[in-house]
């Protein structure tokens, strides 16, 4: 392809885009769906994770089952408490992890 | 270039602005100077649907809100608009099933016509139509757009290599299909 060629090729291409559109409210209307604010405020978030640990402790230190479960885990004994203490963990860590993920995807 | 650089450092300092205190009048500053070739962008891609490339632009915007500090000025403010927005045009067209059969009919018939559209240019779109979509959306940014080999890859989160070659092959495969016009110029210019 010779640059002629090439010059008549961008021509024509740049000939086919009609380049900027006319605003013609379209700012209006997406400041008017803008949050007013950027970011989400972080403390009622972290109070409320506080908060329901704190809770979590509460109810669980009249129990036996967390202590029970715990020692027995540690002994490497596959009992029931120990199992559900397992099984609790589990589920705790995919939960964070699919708030996790679905924050950074918010992001 | 100087004008370039010189809107290149209103766009930084009004990043800035929103960056440091969510200044809204300095977003709308920003939104009011891109709209223009983000709308204009989408809607190429989209071959001329306004409602869903103004639903999209609206998205990309919306989201460039929330993620503006991820803009680090690596590149221009605008090429980090167009690249939100080909992310924002690649998410919906997934979401989209692909039209059943005729798929290129379609598209012919839903593609702007230019004002007063010669018989080349018409035949120039058609060619347009017959190149692969990577070599479009290519030329688009680096042609049509005026994006530099780099600016288009960094938008198009492609290699600087495919997207050279992609602009180097479909220029050549238009040339090819316009063979016949620079025949009958040649054949005009002789006689």
């Amino acid at each position: 392809m010779n640059p002629s060629d090439d010059e008549l090729i961008d021509a024509l291409l740049r000939s086919q885009f009609d380049g900027p559109v006319l605003d013609e409210g379209f700012s209006r209307r997406v400041m008017q769906r803008l949050p007013q604010h950027r970011r989400r405020v972080a403390w009622p978030v972290w109070g409320g994770a506080l908060a329901g640990a704190a809770a979590c402790w509460l109810a669980l230190l009249s129990s036996p089952l967390l202590q029970t479960g715990w020692r027995e885990w540690v002994s490497g004994e596959w009992s029931a408490p120990a199992i559900t203490v397992l099984l609790a963990m589990i589920g705790m860590a995919l939960l964070a992890l699919i708030w996790g993920v679905a924050e950074a995807d918010h992001r | 270039m100087a004008d370039s650089a010189a809107e290149a450092r209103v766009d930084r300092a009004l990043v800035a602005r929103v960056l440091l205190g969510d200044d809204r009048t300095a977003f709308e500053q920003l939104l009011r100077r891109h709209q223009g070739m983000v709308r204009a962008q989408l809607r190429r891609l989209l071959h001329g649907d306004v409602a869903t490339a103004d639903d999209l632009a609206q998205e990309t915007f919306l989201l460039a809100w929330r993620k503006l500090d991820q803009f680090r000025g690596e590149a221009r403010f605008s090429t980090w608009l167009y690249r939100v927005a080909y992310s924002c045009f690649l998410q919906a067209n997934r979401k989209i099933p692909p039209p059943v059969g005729g798929a290129d009919e379609g598209e012919a018939e839903r593609l702007p016509a230019p004002e007063e559209a010669t018989d080349l240019q018409l035949d120039f779109e058609r060619a347009m139509r017959r190149l692969s979509k990577a070599e479009q959306t290519v030329l688009l940014h680096c042609v049509q757009m005026g994006l530099s080999h780099e600016e288009a890859a960094y938008v198009l989160a492609m290699p600087l290599g495919t997207v050279k070659t992609h602009a180097t092959r479909g220029k050549a495969k238009l040339k090819t299909s316009l063979a016949v016009w620079h025949e009958a110029a040649r054949v005009e210019e002789a006689s």
